[in-house]
């Protein structure tokens, strides 16, 4: 009697916390807006919007990333270093490699313009699949040599430095190719063009997370990897995979970065792997893993860039900014850890 | 809030009456009533039981006695006086302590580290570590466990890493002291020490409550035995005065017989031989298992079942020998071999190997077959719903949803995802391997009955136990391991339980 009476109650459980979780941080992000937007009169402006839009968009797609290792119960500390590394190959793949290509296609009697395009695609690529070189190596160090997700990416956040260092000589490489540049200031119906990219990236992430098996795996790998293993679940594959969309997602945001910047430079993406974790922890992802979603890491991201944008225009001091978000962080997490276990 | 009254040492200690009293206690939690309110007296210096199914209130009982969760209502008397009995310090401060069957201890400390846990040996603000180990040691010869205090714990077996836990209790001044199904993961002779030392400690007057699901250990040991049923008390019996058939119709209301359901059924064609196969753990062992078949394997913890089931299921390959899949030579080099082949494995220990505890339900009952649950590139979450829900209805687990934790349920509602995942998967070959372990009777039924209809289907099982009529009464063919190896080889029932034992612990 007791049974039947328990899966009667089935379908209202279907309602789930996450879906909450989603709601309290849209609401966080919400007041926050209309706060700025009543307090000074520079936020609420379409030029505003815009450029935090860009802002939050490089974070979004750095911890949208991040979370698949999270959820994997990993860490990857490489992610701004892979970021600043692929501005450089693509900065130097573009001022050296794309001119003498688009000119032999030109010679060739493809159009200009089709040719400049070639060139600008083919050096995007070449150094999205060079980021996901990096990403499997990080796959090889955890699952093959069994090391410790933090000290394998530890390792290759340093070593990258040192190898777009010693690439650039230590300087930076200015991209003189405005098409390219070009990009990151453009908007598609009003939305800038970086925060189109966040939707071309989330959209496939959502299906992958949430839509596919691949997904499950993910959670049951970061939950107990052992039972994922008696159940099946390829779990060096799954793993890897993780490594490897993190790497690609770090390498998208250093695409996006040299065009925003027009600089390829070993470091200027240094200290974003933190913010990218903060993001994706405050969308709700947990440290030890098989707790994530897509949209929870983005809503992080753009929650830390209006604070950054807003302390900005009220004209806080810096200094100040870092503290004001590292105390959002815990407040943030603790609040959200205290309703899950309200629950 | 009660009032805790004081008394003087001397009229405690001259105190006669009943040393716990429980008055109407009473425990809800949200939605459920889990624990109906009960009236018990626990005598000083006697050996209690109390048995019940999984989600009878054990549980609960053993958390609000040690004061880890706040009663709802009722009373609690201690030697005669209300006690608050609101944290887990006051139960110690009392005197009131626990060994749990999962042991929680830290396996990364030395043996004697992990017994003055809480309570070091200090000189000057620095541990004295020498004069713990030897004050440990001195404890653990006192008892007779034979155990090094120097060691690390996580270089003991679980068993012996169970015994220091309750040579920690017992050297703590303990007056009364639960014990949550200690032999569970305990070989006999483990058994037999903590048996000794559970009298011994009456015998210095300390109350002691058993729980477990073993009759024989009951009868063996305690005094009297009270029985929950559905967060209800629904009786105590002095155990000179009781039987086990009556203990188990207080428990369920269905008798003995029933139990231990066997069917037998025309074997078919062999699914699974092995030859002489080799591995970490296990050695030389041949054996098959035909269609409509029960093998049992039988030894004690550690004699190499399960690192040789873990070796034809690819867990870790096998080094020598050969295993043949339905008269074909096969290599299983990792467990999705095993699967795609039709081999189903529900191993050993639930929390580590057999469940995502923090993740659904129907997510660990779908784990194998999201395959096929798989239309394009997304799941259908329509077949999704329907195959967990429809496991949950046939195999009747209790659960909120197919969406609740699995660490939410019972240990036999978890069992039952660690088998149930594998019945819409439609494998040739069930690997059962400690099935029962911390099951209550009545889920214990329910997994022979399923036994029966998996053999109705013209699939094979290789079951393991160390619960020897569990194998004695369910297996056509009984294999007996010891160090590694097949030591012996029997027909159903052909031989006596003592034989058996024999040749498992080789004396």
């Amino acid at each position: 009697m007791t049974e039947t009476a328990a899966i009667g109650v089935a379908p209202r459980a279907r309602f789930d916390f996450s879906r909450l979780l989603g709601l309290t941080l849209i609401g966080v992000l919400a007041a926050m807006f209309l706060f700025l937007s009543w307090w000074t009169t520079t936020f609420m402006t379409p030029g505003n919007i815009s450029n935090l839009a860009r802002q939050g968009a490089i974070f979004a797609i750095l911890a949208l990333g991040e979370t698949f290792v999270i959820i994997t119960a990993g860490i990857d500390l490489s992610v701004g270093a892979v970021a600043s590394f692929i501005t450089v190959v693509v900065a130097m793949l573009l001022q050296s490699a794309a001119p003498p290509a688009v000119a032999f296609l030109v010679g060739i009697g493809v159009p200009e313009a089709a040719a400049s395009l070639v060139g600008i695609w083919g050096a995007v690529i070449a150094s999205l699949v060079v980021g996901m070189g990096i990403g499997a190596f990080h796959a090889f160090g955890v699952v093959k040599m069994d090391l410790p997700p933090f000290i394998i990416t530890l390792a290759t956040f340093t070593a990258l430095k040192g190898v777009g260092l010693l690439m650039t000589n230590g300087s930076t490489i200015n991209v003189t190719n405005d098409t390219f540049t070009g990009f990151s200031r453009g908007e598609v119906f009003g939305i800038p063009n970086l925060f189109m990219v966040v939707i071309v990236v989330a959209v496939p992430a959502y299906v992958y997370l949430h839509l596919s098996r691949h997904g499950r795996y993910l959670f049951s790998v970061g939950s107990n990897p052992e039972a994922a293993r008696l159940s099946g679940v390829n779990v060096k594959a799954v793993i890897a995979t993780a490594y490897i969309l993190s790497a690609l997602c770090a390498s998208i945001v250093g695409v996006l970065l040299a065009s925003r910047t027009g600089t390829g430079n070993a470091t200027q993406a240094i200290g974003a792997e933190l913010e990218a974790i903060a993001s994706s922890v405050i969308g709700g992802a947990s440290l030890f893993g098989a707790v994530g979603t897509v949209w929870g890491p983005l809503l992080g991201a753009f929650i830390l860039a209006t604070i950054r944008n807003g302390a900005n225009l009220m004209n806080v001091n810096s200094f100040y900014q870092f503290i004001i978000t590292g105390v959002l962080i815990i407040a943030i997490v603790y609040f959200d850890g205290l309703r899950r276990r309200r629950r | 809030m009660t009032v805790i009254a004081e008394r003087s040492p001397a009229a405690e200690a001259a105190f006669e009456g009943p040393i716990l009293e429980l008055r109407r206690l009473e425990k809800r939690y949200t939605g459920t009533h889990a624990l109906k309110p009960a009236d018990l007296a626990f005598e000083a210096g006697e050996i209690h039981a109390i048995v019940g199914e999984n989600g009878a209130g054990k549980s609960t009982l053993i958390k609000l006695l040690t004061g880890v969760t706040p009663r709802t209502a009722g009373e609690i008397l201690w030697k005669g006086l209300p006690t608050a009995l609101s944290t887990p310090n006051e139960a110690i401060a009392l005197g009131i302590n626990a060994v749990h069957q999962e042991v929680v201890l830290c396996p990364h400390l030395t043996v004697a580290a992990n017994i003055f846990l809480g309570d070091e040996r200090t000189s000057r603000g620095l541990l004295r570590d020498r004069a713990m180990t030897r004050e440990a040691q001195a404890i653990l010869d006192d008892l007779g466990f034979g155990l090094p205090a120097g060691v690390l714990l996580s270089t003991l077996t679980i068993g012996q890493q169970q015994l220091v836990a309750t040579a920690r209790a017992a050297s703590r001044g303990v007056q009364f002291l639960i014990f949550d199904e200690p032999t569970a993961y305990l070989t006999r002779q483990e058994a037999a020490q903590l048996f000794a030392l559970i009298r011994r400690l009456k015998a210095q007057g300390v109350t002691v409550v058993y729980i477990s699901h073993r009759m024989e250990e009951i009868f063996e040991l305690a005094d009297r035995v009270s029985v929950l049923r559905d967060g209800a008390l629904v009786g105590t019996r002095r155990v000179s005065e009781t039987s086990d058939a009556e203990l188990i119709g207080l428990m369920i209301n269905r008798s003995i017989e029933q139990i231990y359901h066997k069917e037998s059924f025309a074997f078919g064609a062999p699914i699974l031989e092995t030859r002489h196969l080799s591995g970490r753990g296990f050695q030389d062992v041949s054996l098959s298992v035909r269609e409509g078949e029960i093998v049992g394997l039988y030894g004690l913890i550690g004699a190499g079942r399960s690192e040789f089931v873990m070796g034809v299921y690819g867990r870790e390959p096998p080094t020598g020998g050969e295993a043949l899949w339905q008269g074909r030579p096969v290599r299983v080099r990792a467990e999705r071999d095993a699967i795609a082949l039709g081999m189903a494995l529900a191993p050993e220990s639930r929390r580590d190997q057999g469940l995502c505890l923090n993740l659904g339900v129907g997510l660990n009952l779908n784990l194998p077959v999201f395959e096929r649950l798989t239309r394009g590139i997304t799941i259908s979450r329509t077949a999704e719903r329907k195959a967990a829900d429809k496991q949950i209805r046939d195999l009747r687990i209790k659960t909120a949803s197919r969406n609740a934790q699995a660490l939410s349920l019972s240990g036999g509602n978890q069992q039952k995802i660690v088998i149930g995942k594998w019945l819409n998967h439609g494998a040739k070959l069930f690997i059962f391997d400690e099935p029962t372990v911390g099951v209550d009777v009545g889920t214990k039924a329910e997994i022979y009955r399923l036994f029966g209809a998996l053999l109705a289907q013209g699939a094979g099982i290789l079951l393991i136990s160390s619960y020897l009529p569990e194998v004695y009464e369910l297996a056509d063919q009984l294999h007996v391991f010891r160090a590694g190896r097949q030591v012996a080889q029997h027909g159903f029932k052909a031989v006596s339980h003592e034989q058996i034992l024999t040749e498992a612990m080789g004396v």
